[in-house]
């Protein structure tokens, strides 16, 4: 690819969405040897992976080809980074894992989604590589879920941590730097926000209305400011490339 | 929980082959946990997920050798050896 073709602004959206899916992706992995059941235990860690195999397509389209990646993505100084909080934080209890993964991959192919038509060719190829698998995490999180929401003491956990993640959900759909640009120059056929009353009418179709007054809240941090449990989070990533930054993998 | 048994078949003319067994409490969860547990690494293009209750078993001893019909075990190697002379006869004579 021909150098600098992406503008700073599209490079900031595009950064954004790889971002989320890196950090979601990290955050699956980290339930390995400890979900619930072992079946789930590799499933919920390899659907991480499917999450960090989208990001690190998104992070080569956005380096244009540089090998330096690895250097580019575990030497960001943490402003740098254009993470939601919803990825950030960290959720030990398993409901709340549980429920992040629904409604992240609930959100993630209507994002996916804007992509279809992109005026970059590449990333219409990618859009169609990450739907493809994004079809069977629904299926793996809804049919989880369904089941667990037959049980009375299931279903009281998870609708409360439903109230605690939902919130986090609408900063993911509504502060994404450059979407304007993206928007203009065709890279993406419209706004994510358009696409929340989707969301929102997949959850409530699942889990029942709920109070209108989660999906108001407005207290967005525009992608810029960190949430508390990103720094050990982040030095968990860097634990081993900090080892031998120099080290070719 | 309910136990399934799981079957992959490779691309092409292979046969369904046994992969393994996935514990889980619905079809749909046998399915999708059989998906990221058996199939990470392309190794097939076709599953089958079989709850184990749903397979007929036979009885211990239902299938024995049965060894008073030695000509059923025939590995073939006296027919061999008689077509082998009978070749030779043949080129020598």
């Amino acid at each position: 690819m021909v150098k600098s073709v992406l503008s700073s602004a599209i490079k900031e959206y595009l950064l954004a969405f790889a971002d989320d899916e890196h950090l979601m992706g990290q955050q699956h992995t980290e339930w390995i040897g400890i979900a619930p059941f072992l079946e789930e235990d590799m499933a919920f860690a390899s659907i991480g992976q499917d999450e960090l195999g989208h990001a690190s397509m998104l992070y080569a389209f956005i380096l244009e080809g540089s090998p330096e990646i690895d250097a580019f993505i575990f030497n960001r100084k943490p402003e740098e980074w254009r993470s939601c909080q919803l990825v950030e934080s960290n959720h030990q209890n398993w409901e709340e894992a549980l429920i992040r993964h629904w409604c992240y991959d609930m959100a993630e192919d209507l994002r996916w989604e804007l992509f279809r038509e992109s005026s970059l060719p590449e990333l219409v190829l990618i859009s169609e590589r990450a739907l493809k698998e994004e079809k069977y995490h629904r299926r793996h999180a809804d049919a989880l879920v369904e089941n667990l929401l037959t049980v009375s003491a299931s279903k009281s956990r998870l609708m409360q941590a439903l109230e605690k993640i939902v919130p986090e959900v609408l900063e993911l759909f509504s502060s994404i730097p450059g979407e304007t640009e993206a928007i203009s120059s065709g890279l993406v056929s419209g706004k994510y926000c358009d696409k929340l009353p989707t969301w929102r009418s997949r959850v409530e179709n699942r889990f029942g209305t709920l109070d209108p007054k989660l999906f108001t809240t407005s207290d967005y941090q525009a992608r810029t400011k960190r949430h508390l449990d990103f720094a050990p989070l982040y030095g968990r990533i860097r634990e081993v490339f900090l080892l031998d930054p120099k080290a070719v993998w | 929980m309910r136990i399934y048994e799981v079957f992959l078949k490779a691309d092409g003319k292979e046969e369904f082959r046994h992969a393994g067994s996935i514990e889980a409490p619905t079809d749909e969860l046998a399915l999708v946990l059989a998906r990221e547990n058996y199939t990470r690494r392309a190794e097939g293009t076709h599953m089958w997920v079989v709850d184990r209750e749903n397979i007929c078993v036979s009885e211990e001893g239902f299938i024995d050798a049965n060894l008073n019909k030695s000509h059923r075990h025939n590995d073939g190697e006296r027919v061999a050896e008689w077509r082998k002379s009978q070749r030779n006869k043949k080129s020598n004579g």
